[in-house]
């Protein structure tokens, strides 16, 4: 049997900042303007999927970003940097291309349904909105929002990724990579979708009121991540 | 993705407890079984692990199902994901420190995480499902029972000295998770509606499950401890059982089963 | 590695994403996938039975990693096991995960339909017969060019995750972007052609989606040959331009050399960022100039 108190005391820093990553996760998604199906009909505001799957995507991206930096780097400011940007990169560029067809393809304008003016730019948002609809696509503040989730569902991600390859360990670097990379995509859902049941599926971003009750995810999530820190780093370091 | 469930308790057929023993019963002993006949006989019985795979597949099917009736708030997949990464994060767990009882450590991690987060869901988040706890501690076990078992069907062993270098080394444990995933999520959405019946889901859940246990068995080619052609002959013979009678009850719960047609009229809608 | 082999193999990455982006979002309209799908599972309960697939998978990251993990599983069984050349494997790999995904596709229409009976919406075989084959198909072409960009990622690049990983994640952020952007065009406009562009789609007409075609009753085929005008291009648009700019930044100011290339290489990425952020407002203010307010319109745009 493996020696559990020897090898969490040599990897407490690792647990704490798996649980930080898992937590970070957590609170990005409340940053993702998703407006579940009705967006995809052009009913509500925001990208027109689910919230979990849109955070996965840009979450993942950016630990692939992260793996490739970390095999050529050990510096961890970078990794995590590069794990936010391409993470950014590919919600920036998926919001962009999504306001497109809503423009040209549909044929709305963007306006958000959750406040009168948007709180960055100032426009006014209700006399864009369609009749029978809660407002369309992406105003400015729920795409700055969304690249802000994003970044931090990347250096959330690579956070957890660059621990768990970081934990002391007897394994081969190609057994480790794939190791750890399926440990962090297990603790990546996990907090994807616990924040996903706290805001209903649906938010606009940062000044949708459901983003109020983000603390509510983030202790569950510090709770469920602990959990899998520490099972985590008993497996790899027991190896 | 669509949001589901009626908002009540799913009703009919075989008794939901009667499928948790049916699941964790036929799954540890699949894995076990295999275990030991590869080491005593010959790798040819990897198979049985297989079979305890589709156990604790139809086992997760079922309780997807029960809980989704009540409607989740956001789509049936999410709390497969979600139960699927708690049971990898446990099963690779189990299976690194646990040697001869990895499977029955996986099992035991997957169920108590499971269970907080169940309480989490429902305390802190306050989803207020009655039978989340449950729920997320059966899906949980389902999922790590699910990945073990597949891994051993691929290499004729749970030990985690095999494990590392063919299943999770390779990457072959990132198609574990996400067809074991599917297979527990994919029978209840793919029935989802008004008119669902247990068997027909299960009987989804059966032929996903040999889908799952005939790709593991081209994986096997790889592996010494474990024999592919067996895997894959059972996984088909399964398959072709399961589909001809999920047909069967399609045939027998659809509105009407047409070759081809035009629409029905306003008449015929009254 | 030397840089300019870099940028060949990041600009054939690009090229392989944009195919597989441009598949991706078509197969997922040939068989009305992910959010646009609920109009359809709506539709006959609003007494509006109708011809169309109903390729209820979860939704479409889970579906399309799961396709590409296969896909990047048997491709490394074929290479490992039977020293199959890359390009056989990866195309058998691509072959077997479509097939699945085809059952997939099959259980998920038949089994949708099923349990609507009492909405009196028919089980047409027709459309079992002629749709499958054509959504794995897409499945095969997105599948194949999301092993091309795994492959090359883990033998050129030097990845450290293993092939299927690397598919299942690629798999995952392509079905992320297919049901994010081409999905709309589906959902948002196909669906509703009966209202006025630019109208608006009313909450009230929810379920009310065309079911008549240019000729007879319209199917998902017809709605991919309207969707591959622009949803399914400007889909692979977006996963070529995630694949190539999140690659771009780290092969032109490679962190591997120094520290201060590595921040090079983020703020590169920032930059890129602030530009789109930028064309996102672009679009917005021409969209609002352009288009103008609905408020006073308000008593004719009801419906066409």
């Amino acid at each position: 049997m493996i020696d559990i108190v020897g090898i969490l005391s040599a990897n407490l820093l690792y647990v704490l900042l798996i649980t930080i990553g898992g937590t970070l996760v957590s609170f990005s998604v409340h940053f993702v303007p998703v407006g579940g199906a009705p967006a995809a009909m052009a009913q509500a505001p925001g990208i027109g999927t689910g919230t979990v799957q849109l955070a996965a995507g840009a979450g993942l991206t950016g630990l692939i970003t992260a793996g490739t930096v970390l095999g050529l780097t050990n510096s961890i400011a970078i990794v995590l940097a590069s794990g936010a940007v391409g993470a950014m990169l590919m919600i920036g560029s998926t919001m962009i291309i999504g306001q497109m067809v809503y423009v040209f393809g549909v044929g709305v304008p963007p306006a958000g349904g959750k406040s009168k003016y948007d709180p960055i730019t100032k426009d006014q948002q209700d006399i864009y909105s369609s009749q029978g609809t809660e407002g369309h696509a992406l105003p400015t503040a729920s795409y700055i929002s969304g690249i802000i989730g994003g970044g931090l569902g990347g250096l959330g991600g690579s956070l957890v990724y660059y621990s768990l390859v970081n934990v002391t360990n007897n394994i081969g670097m190609t057994d480790l990579a794939g190791l750890a990379g399926i440990f962090a995509v297990g603790i990546f859902f996990i907090n994807a979708v616990i924040p996903s049941y706290n805001i209903g599926g649906t938010t606009e971003g940062f000044h949708d009121p459901k983003f109020k009750k983000w603390y509510r995810a983030v202790i569950s999530s510090i709770i469920a991540t602990f959990m899998c820190a520490i099972i985590g780093v008993l497996a790899i370091g027991g190896l | 993705m669509s949001a589901g469930g009626s908002g009540g308790p799913a009703t009919g057929g075989i008794d939901h407890n009667k499928i948790i023993i049916f699941g964790i019963i036929g799954a540890l002993v699949g894995i076990y079984a295999a275990y030991f006949l590869v080491n005593a006989i010959g790798s040819a019985f990897s198979f049985i692990a297989g079979l305890g795979a589709i156990c604790s597949i139809v086992w997760g099917a079922s309780a997807v199902r029960r809980v989704s009736n009540y409607g989740l708030g956001t789509g049936v997949p999410s709390i497969g994901m979600l139960a699927i990464g708690t049971g990898m994060v446990a099963s690779l767990f189990g299976m690194a420190v646990g040697s001869i009882a990895g499977p029955i450590i996986s099992f035991v991690t997957a169920c108590i995480i499971g269970l907080v987060i169940g309480i989490l869901a429902n305390r802190i988040i306050g989803m207020g499902i009655p039978i989340m706890e449950q729920s997320m501690t059966e899906i949980a076990g389902a999922g790590s029972l699910t990945i073990v078992a597949l891994s051993t069907t691929m290499s004729g062993t749970f030990m985690i000295e095999t494990i590392l270098p063919n299943v999770i080394g390779t990457g072959y444990i990132a198609m574990i998770f996400i067809i074991g995933a599917l297979s527990i999520l994919h029978p209840f959405n793919a029935n989802l509606g008004p008119d669902e019946h247990q068997d027909r889901t299960l009987s989804t859940g059966f032929e996903k499950g040999a889908i799952a246990v005939i790709i593991a068995g081209i994986v096997a080619t790889t592996t010494a401890g474990a024999a592919s052609i067996p895997t894959i002959l059972v996984g088909a013979f399964i398959w072709y059982t399961a589909f001809s009678k999920f047909y069967e009850y399609i045939k027998r719960d659809a509105h009407k089963v047409v070759g081809t047609g035009v629409l029905p009229t306003e008449e015929e809608l009254e | 590695m030397d840089p300019l082999l870099g940028m060949g193999v990041l600009a054939l990455m690009g090229a392989a994403a944009t195919i597989a982006g441009a598949t991706e979002d078509l197969e997922s309209d040939v068989g009305s996938q992910s959010n646009p799908n609920s109009q359809v599972q709506l539709a006959p309960q609003m007494m509006h039975p109708h011809r169309i697939y109903n390729k209820a998978i979860s939704g479409e990251p889970p579906s399309n990693a799961l396709m590409c993990a296969i896909g990047g599983t048997i491709a490394s069984v074929m290479m490992s096991a039977y020293g199959l050349s890359v390009v056989f494997a990866i195309t058998f790999g691509a072959a077997i995960a479509a097939v699945i995904h085809g059952t997939y596709a099959a259980s998920s229409f038949m089994g949708r339909v099923s349990s609507q009976k009492r909405f009196k919406q028919p089980l047409y075989l027709d459309i079992v017969r002629s749709h499958t084959p054509v959504i794995i198909g897409y499945a095969f072409l997105t599948t194949f060019f999301i092993l091309v960009i795994s492959y090359l990622m883990s033998s050129v690049l030097n990845h450290p995750f293993p092939l299927p990983l690397l598919a299942f994640i690629w798999g995952i952020t392509v079905g992320a972007i297919g049901s994010s952007t081409g999905d709309v065009h589906y959902g948002a406009e196909r669906e509703y052609q009966n209202v006025e562009f630019g109208s608006g789609i009313n909450a009230a007409n929810s379920g009310d989606i065309v079911r008549h075609g240019e000729s007879g009753l319209r199917n998902g085929i017809d709605n991919a040959w309207f969707c591959s005008k622009f949803g399914g291009p400007v889909t692979g648009i977006a996963f070529g331009m995630t694949v190539f700019l999140s690659g771009w930044v780290t092969t032109v100011f490679n962190p591997g050399e120094s520290i201060t290339m590595g921040w090079l290489s983020v703020i590169a990425g920032l930059l890129i960022v602030a530009i789109l952020i930028i064309g996102n407002r672009i679009i917005e203010t021409w969209a609002r100039s352009t288009y103008g307010p609905y408020q006073e319109e308000e008593s004719e745009e009801v419906t066409a």
